[in-house]
């Protein structure tokens, strides 16, 4: 009754066969160059119409939050590490991506306009300093990740949190931003804390993100975790969630493990960040740093389901669109999503798709035979 | 009836019969001595069994040789390896691997999935070609996968290598947990209470799967069971813990008729009776 599973035994019991390094390139590529394409012609395809615009950035900030809700879902959903941090990444992403782009369009070409189109020199810069601010995030996940070792369930959770808020208040203590005017003059005064806006926000960046490079990293985020959820590491995470004391005795080496999922998702947050930061109608502020924004993608991941990547897609493109027709009810937004919580808590605690994707999932009517269980297996239940 | 205290202190070569050579290993959770100077020599191919009243220090024993806890005292050799100061994966990877007293099997994960994760211990393929789905890749994890469901056939669980873990029933997962530490490839196999919860069928048909798989994989076995009836029919010798401390070591037949024993288990009047 069972639906074949691509991962069965059955299918595969020799080894692959030979496909040299051009195949082998084609066959972990194809997800990636689909990807590519896919954002390509949501760009291009994309109508030019004023009444457009809007739709545009709704679905610009449905892909960044994508890519944060799927990247945080890794830590908190398979390794099961309560992080609550998770927007500091974004930040430290942001503000990394914004200084180079910033301060380097103002070098190179003395101005902070854009430079260039989706694929022009600017872009190409904006997407170095997307990757430089991944790279300074995943060492701060590597950071963020050490307590991990140590601190369970709800300490952890205060560490993280705790991690989000200090450098909010950090990034509000940074001078202001340095207008190329200023640039010439500035001494180190001026770069010691680094101008990056203070309590203001990173005002003025170029505006780089667009539907093309967002759903790029869309699509590598969840190339990423596709192939991270089946595969040894990702076997290993759940473990780790599952039962910590167990996959140690199974030879999972528990401490690299969380690290591991700390980092990978604190490349995508910062990954995120830089989209999030060059994005138009967006100002980078301190308080993105902090706890209120993480709670957003913690709700989404929560919502979606431990480990189910196709259910936290839909969870996160739900909770960034359902607020926008919501405009008029937005200082109630908390108290529904508190609601929302306590609901799920109450009535389905692992998610909407539990551990399962969406295309596990069929109505309970559907299939045939009920599970036959065991008589000690329903003691055992019972007890 | 001891040879415990010989335990091999020079490299032995690959002939020495001994293959798990433990002296005098003990842990204190302040002041109570929960294993006191525990030694045992395993031989290759060895089916050895540890009993003892409840609270005896038989899991605390398990737990000191596979690095859960860091033994305080005395040594652990295996094949001549020092596993002192290991933690627990290390120890796994050198060749010890267990099961559980209480089922301790991932929800969250299948019955393959259960036993890939264990197969998966030497896998050497990191991040970068797991993210890039090498061919070396590939095959590593074909590998795994195939051994591990080769493992399944053991106990006949093949046909439900997909169905979550704990949708087995009880016996199945106790078999599942044997499996999983069979994966492992483990050269010394502890079993913590293999047939608890156990029909006498089934225990019987364990007896019997514990046997081939000593000989199959060609493994040394030390188990705890409370099953008097199993242990005296499967171990050649057996150690017996009480409070701690190990007061008899022999075969099946000197241990039944052991007045320390007999007092340990029954209390001191009934061994003078």
């Amino acid at each position: 009754m069972r639906k074949p599973n691509p991962d069965t035994p059955f299918d595969s019991p020799t080894p692959p066969r030979e496909r040299g390094l051009l195949g082998t390139l084609a066959n972990s590529a194809w997800p990636i160059l689909l990807g590519i394409a896919l954002a390509a012609a949501l760009h291009y395809f994309w109508p030019l119409g004023p009444g457009w615009l809007y739709y545009k950035k709704v679905v610009l900030d449905v892909g960044i939050a994508i890519i944060l809700a799927v990247s945080l879902n890794i830590v908190n959903g398979m390794t099961g590490q309560f992080s609550l941090g998770h927007a500091a990444f974004l930040a430290i992403g942001g503000y990394t991506s914004g200084i180079v782009t910033y301060y380097g369009s103002i070098l190179l070409w003395k101005s902070t306009d854009l430079h260039g189109g989706v694929l022009g020199p600017g872009a190409w810069l904006f997407v170095f300093a997307c990757l430089l601010g991944a790279l300074v995030a995943t060492a701060a996940g590597y950071v963020v990740g050490l307590p991990s070792l140590r601190l369970r369930g709800d300490y952890l959770a205060i560490v993280t949190l705790g991690f989000g808020e200090i450098l909010r208040v950090v990034l509000q203590q940074t001078n202001p931003i340095l207008s190329p005017d200023q640039l010439d003059s500035s001494s180190l005064k001026n770069w010691l804390p680094p101008p990056v806006g203070g309590a203001v926000g990173f005002n003025g960046l170029p505006t780089y993100t667009t539907l093309f490079w967002v759903y790029v990293f869309v699509a590598l985020m969840l190339v990423v975790a596709f192939r991270l959820k089946r595969s040894s590491l990702g076997r290993a995470m759940i473990s780790v969630r599952e039962d910590e004391f167990a996959a140690q005795a199974m030879g999972v080496h528990v401490a690299r493990v969380k690290v591991m999922a700390f980092m990978i998702a604190a490349f995508f947050a910062g990954l995120a960040g830089g989209l999030f930061a060059h994005e138009s109608g967006l100002i980078l502020r301190p308080l993105d740093a902090g706890f209120l924004r993480s709670l957003d993608y913690v709700i989404m991941t929560v919502l979606g389901g431990r480990g189910s990547i196709s259910g936290v897609v839909l969870a996160a493109t739900l909770l960034t669109v359902l607020p926008e027709y919501l405009r008029d009810f937005d200082q109630y937004r908390l108290i529904v999503y508190s609601l929302l919580l306590i609901g799920m808590m109450l009535l389905r605690p692992q998610g909407l798709f539990g551990i399962h994707e969406i295309w596990d999932w069929r109505p309970r009517w559907f299939t045939r035979k009920p599970q036959t269980r065991s008589p000690s297996n329903e003691k055992r239940g019972a007890a | 009836m001891t040879n415990v205290s010989t335990a091999n202190r020079t490299a032995p070569n690959q002939a020495s019969p001994t293959l798990l050579a433990v002296e005098g290993i003990g842990i204190r959770f302040g002041g109570l001595k929960a294993v006191d100077g525990f030694s045992i020599n395993l031989p290759r191919r060895g089916l050895y069994g540890l009993i003892g009243p409840n609270g005896a220090g038989k899991t605390t024993v398990f737990n000191l040789l596979t690095g859960v806890y860091q033994t305080q005292a005395g040594r652990i050799f295996l094949d001549s390896r020092n596993l002192v100061g290991l933690k627990a994966h290390q120890v796994v990877a050198a060749g010890i691997a267990r099961t559980f007293q209480n089922i301790r099997l991932f929800p969250g994960l299948n019955v393959l999935d259960n036993v890939q994760l264990a197969g998966q211990l030497h896998a050497r393929e990191g991040l970068a070609s797991t993210l890039l789905r090498t061919r070396r890749y590939a095959h590593e994890e074909s590998e795994i996968r195939r051994k591990a469901f080769e493992l399944l056939g053991l106990f006949g669980l093949q046909e439900r290598c997909l169905e979550p873990a704990t949708s087995l029933s009880y016996g199945h997962q106790r078999h599942l947990e044997i499996v999983r530490a069979l994966a492992a490839n483990p050269k010394v196999l502890l079993l913590d209470e293999p047939a608890a919860g156990l029909n006498s069928q089934e225990k019987l048909e364990l007896a019997k799967s514990i046997r081939h798989i000593r000989d199959t994989f060609d493994l040394a076995i030390l188990l705890i069971e409370h099953d008097m009836g199993l242990v005296m029919d499967i171990c050649e010798q057996i150690t017996v813990l009480d409070h701690g401390e190990v007061i008899a070591h022999g075969t099946p037949h000197e241990i039944q008729n052991d007045p320390k024993v007999i007092a340990a288990y029954l209390g001191a009047d009934a061994a003078t009776v």
